[in-house]
């Protein structure tokens, strides 16, 4: 009977078939009827007619596309990094169990579990002048307040500081599993040469949870590429455009100007996007981290 | 993640509070905005038009949370939240499980290339199939369902990856004996290698119901009708041109009564959700 | 597939369905805002003041008169046409949505909305009864595709506390507004020393819409005709760029707040932080209101006029309207009744809406004792007559609101040179059009 178990049997792949056919009908078949829309022109309300890659032509050179390109590579740029060191900083300073640091942990992965809408709500009532948190604070100290949702620069930093707030438990998490797999021995070891605490985490610590880096990194960098409801509910993209991300560029063709060719043709340039900056960070980390065992 | 282990770091990180010291200050900052959400709840619509430095002031008020009671919709869109929220969590786990045990312990034909094709997709995200996706809704006329808002993220390939990857590290000899008393693949399933996955379900259904907790983009444009908003997307409806309508209080009392109950959850379930998001990274 | 969902759900609801006393609803879809916390209840359309509070009492006293009648409304995010484009995608439109003018042909030339001519008549209603401007703002190709609502436009709205302090009253209390664009800044100039305040307060964070109102107007005012091709912008003219020039030292001599949003745009003036409100005609009652309580920044002492003249070219102001329009789909008998009721009781209610500030759409409104009590209608009575709208046949107004409005903020906040932004909209708004 182990036999049938092992065999290669029809029957075996039943229990594959209803994730496999959730899969063509839900994600596969979608993924090429989007590459055949943004073949096509078409909009939101009828059937349209093969264009070819005129809709790829008339992305590329969109200046508004290219800048929500810009703006979403700057906003992974920064963010990315920020939420890794960050979630590592806390981590390290988190692991241990004492009274304070669990209450910390908590407090810091409780934001996570709030919506997206009742992130942005609380962080434009820090952020919106006259009457938000900053604003009052800064009349108190006599500071000239800035209007962060609507100066160029400051918009996306405002956002991102929302976003920064909102996911920096799981990294936190992920780190603090990692570093609870380091074996103890290697903490003796350095301990016996006396190293100080910065070579101890970079010799001993960084090394060790690389592969965890690269895990968080990855996963941050395909979810900050995906930017949209926090810069569509704090800034709507302002002002001039200089915090708007390419997902929300797609919303806005697709369902404001009902030019769905175009918006398919966008969405699938993005999806190469994080395809390619995915592989690479992959590519990268996993060399590093041979180069150093 | 064996809970033996001591969690105790070295003795020169743990003598050095200054980093301790850091996470508690960003602590503060990380309270702040949630404080003033709090201040402004309880903070009258009239005298916050006047001016939101009153939050610092006497007088507080619950008018807001009680004008939540009978005007607002949020119960309605909170429920949704949680039919779909739960509704795709236990498809999730059920299709991943099912997938991830064949794909970890079973032959059948085409096994390899089928898991191939699966983790690719992997790398789709939601923009690139989500016009397609609402066209195809639009001729099922699945729009405005619980099935619709459900549907799509079963086809996450995240779940099936990782119940794959939990199923192999499960040590062969436990199905072997089973197989010894002639179980057929589905009693092995069932009755000897899901109970052992426990821990990977609560992992990866906790991450499938935040997700789809939070889900914006396709409840905005699938659930356009108020009485299928989720909480997110009715939250959303209320919060544009707030000074003008509802006031700053009003809106704040809502966000906080919307968050409780999930800061509720997360409270009494909080080490659970550490152990197993955390379980997440452990290869 | 279809069929096959279609009757499971069929079968559902006749197996869980009690309909007792068969209500007939309607799905009313609209902006205005949520303000249910204070009007939820109110059926005395008198007490309600401004546009949500008005349009909320209306629908309640509308369902309290008819009791058979289930009208289930949904407040949409302004202006909700990206909404109603994904319900209309997925067959799910509601049956009663409140649109712009200056949006009807959008969705009147794919066939997205149904023409309203036979309810109206249904019901009694001769379009003629409508004023000419309000009706033309629905008709297309003939065919009435909406019951308008209101006509509006952007206003001066003065504070004339601030005013007096700045020395821009006349004698016989009225405020001295300027005859051109050099008076505007020299005036305001002379307000911002005496006061300490700017001069105007301007929407300008978070928003495309205010820039473009104004700039249609001084275009206007130049007799710049930037549409004459309704499917090509013409704005690298020398009008165009006067208007954004200006609009730009407005902001560059300090004479006009920043960074302010809707919504704080609106309370900054009520607190009295700066002497004119552009603004439209939607805020007039809430501002009277204001006004008349005693020791706020407004008390006796607001009031409202157009937008003045500032060039010589023609007096004229951008103009748009409200309607209620039906989105093409099939309908009970009772449903058009219950429709055709609803659209009666707002043309005849359409004194109610006025008091909001907008020009009532119902002719007869104008004669109305009531109607001539409310404070400084007179003053703005001539936007009847210098109301303009862009050509009907112009598609993707709103889109185009939104790219003028984007580039035009960049010239002013000095992003952009003024020339580079004028270039950038016209090529975005050309590309727009010619790829619909």
């Amino acid at each position: 009977m182990a036999e049938s178990y092992r065999r290669s049997q029809w029957s075996n792949g039943l229990f594959v078939l209803p994730y496999l056919a959730v899969f063509v009908v839900l994600l596969a078949f979608p993924l090429f009827w989007g590459v055949w829309l943004s073949l096509h022109k078409v909009d939101l309300f009828g059937p349209g007619r093969f264009v070819g890659l005129a809709n790829y032509g008339r992305v590329l050179v969109d200046p508004v596309f290219l800048q929500a390109l810009r703006n979403t590579i700057v906003f992974v740029l920064v963010s990315v990094p920020v939420l890794v060191a960050l979630g590592l900083f806390l981590a390290l300073a988190l692991n241990r169990t004492t009274r304070m640091t669990s209450f910390l942990r908590g407090l810091f992965f409780s934001s996570s579990v709030l919506s997206v809408t009742i992130v942005t709500l609380i962080w434009r009532f820090v952020f919106i002048p006259g009457d938000g948190l900053l604003a009052v604070l800064s009349e108190a100290l006599s500071v000239q307040p800035v209007n962060f949702l609507s100066t160029s620069g400051w918009s996306l930093f405002s956002v991102g500081v929302a976003t920064v707030w909102w996911c920096i438990g799981l990294p936190m998490m992920l780190f603090l599993a990692a570093l609870q797999q380091i074996p103890n021995d290697l903490y003796e070891a350095a301990a016996l040469d006396n190293a100080s605490p910065w070579r101890v985490l970079t010799r001993v610590t960084v090394p060790s949870i690389a592969r965890t880096i690269m895990l968080v990194a990855v996963i941050q960098i395909v979810m900050q590429f995906q930017l949209f409801g926090q810069a569509q509910l704090m800034t709507n993209g302002g002002p001039n455009g200089t915090s708007r991300p390419l997902v929300m560029y797609i919303y806005e063709v697709g369902f404001l100007r009902w030019d769905v060719g175009k918006a398919a043709a966008a969405s699938e340039l993005l999806f190469l996007i994080i395809l390619v900056a995915a592989m690479a960070q992959y590519v990268v980390s996993a060399r590093k981290s041979e180069a150093s065992e | 993640m064996s809970a033996d282990r001591s969690t105790y770091r070295p003795e020169n990180m743990t003598a050095n509070r200054t980093p301790l010291t850091i996470a508690a200050v960003l602590s503060v900052a990380m309270m702040a905005p949630v404080a003033w959400l709090l201040g402004l709840s309880i903070k009258d619509n009239m005298e916050l038009k006047l001016g939101t430095d009153s939050v610092f002031e006497l007088p507080y008020t619950l008018v807001n949370y009680l004008n939540i009671l009978h005007s607002s919709q949020v119960f309605g869109w909170f429920f949704n939240s949680l039919v779909v929220a739960t509704g795709q969590t236990f498809g999730v786990l059920v299709l991943s499980s099912l997938a991830g045990y064949a794909f970890a312990r079973l032959e059948f034909p085409f096994r390899r290339t089928i898991f191939v094709i699966v983790l690719f997709g992997l790398a789709v995200p939601e923009q690139a199939v989500i016009i397609a996706r609402h066209q195809m809704f639009n001729w099922a006329g699945l729009h405005n369902s619980y099935v619709g808002l459900i549907l799509p993220d079963l086809s996450s390939a995240l779940g099936v990856f990782l119940m794959t990857q939990f199923f192999k590290a499960i040590p062969r000899e436990i199905d072997e004996a089973a197989l010894l008393d002639n179980a057929s693949p589905l009693r092995i399933f069932w009755k000897v290698l899901l109970p052992l996955t426990l821990p990977a379900q609560a992992t990866l259904g906790i991450f499938t119901f935040l997700r789809a907790w939070n889900d914006y983009w396709w409840p905005l444009i699938s659930a356009t009708k108020k009485e299928m908003f989720t909480l997110t997307i009715g939250i959303a409806s209320s919060q544009i041109n707030f000074a003008q309508t509802e006031g700053l209080g009003f809106l704040s009392a809502q966000a906080v009564f919307a968050s409780l109950p999930v800061l509720i959850v997360y409270l009494i379930f909080q080490r659970h959700i550490v152990t197993a998001v955390s379980g997440g990274a452990v290869k | 597939m279809r069929r096959f969902l279609l009757s499971t759900a069929a079968l559902i609801a006749l197996s869980c369905g009690t309909p007792a006393q068969a209500e007939t609803k309607i799905e009313l879809q609209r902006f205005f805002g949520a303000c249910d916390a204070d009007y939820g209840t109110v059926t005395d359309v008198s007490k309600a003041v401004g546009e949500c509070g008005i349009i909320t009492s209306l629908v309640n006293k509308f369902e309290a008169d008819n009791p058979d009648i289930d009208v289930n409304v949904t407040t949409v995010e302004w202006p909700g046409y990206d909404q109603l484009n994904a319900q209309l995608a997925s067959g799910a439109a509601p049956d009663v949505v409140s649109m712009h003018y200056s949006a009807i042909s959008d969705y009147q030339s794919r066939g997205l909305i149904d023409p309203v001519d036979e309810v109206l008549s249904a019901e009694g209603i001769s379009p003629d009864s409508f004023t000419d401007a309000a009706r033309d703002g629905v008709t297309k190709d003939g065919k009435m595709f909406g019951l308008p609502f209101d006509n509006w436009t952007m206003l001066f709205h003065v504070n004339l506390n601030l005013m007096k302090e700045a020395g821009l009253v006349n004698a016989d209390g009225t405020p001295i507004l300027p005859k051109s664009a050099d008076e505007l800044i020299a005036q305001g100039k002379q307000f911002k020393e005496k006061t300490g305040k700017p001069y105007l307060v301007q929407i300008y964070a978070n928003e495309t819409a205010a820039y473009t109102r104004i700039l249609y107007t001084l275009l206007q005012q130049q007799n710049s005709d930037f549409f004459a091709d309704p499917t090509k912008i013409k704005l690298n003219t020398p009008e165009a760029k006067a208007a954004l020039e200006f609009m730009k030292k407005i902001k560059d001599e300090g004479l006009t707040t920043t960074g302010l949003d809707y919504a704080a745009a609106v309370t900054a003036f009520q607190n009295g932080d700066g002497g004119i409100a552009v603004n439209g005609t939607w805020l007039i009652g809430d501002y009277v209101a204001q006004s008349e309580k005693e020791g706020t920044p407004l008390a006796n002492g607001y009031t409202v006029y157009p937008v003045p003249q500032l060039y010589p070219g023609r007096d004229s102001t951008y103009a748009d309207g409200h309607s209620w329009v039906l989105p093409h789909k099939d309908r009970t008998p009772e449903q058009t009744a219950a429709i055709g009721k609803l659209f009666k009781f707002l043309a005849d209610n359409d004194y109610e809406w006025a008091r909001t500030g907008h020009l009532p759409s119902v002719k007869a409104v104008f004669d109305k004792p009531e109607f001539k009590a409310l404070p400084h209608r007179e003053n703005i009575a001539e936007i009847a007559q210098t109301g303009r709208s862009l050509p009907a046949a112009v598609q993707r107004q709103f889109p185009i609101q939104d790219i003028i409005g984007e580039e035009a903020g960049a010239a002013i906040n000095g992003d952009k040179s003024v020339d580079d932004a004028l270039t950038s909209a016209e090529s975005r708004i050309n590309d727009l059009l010619a790829n619909l």
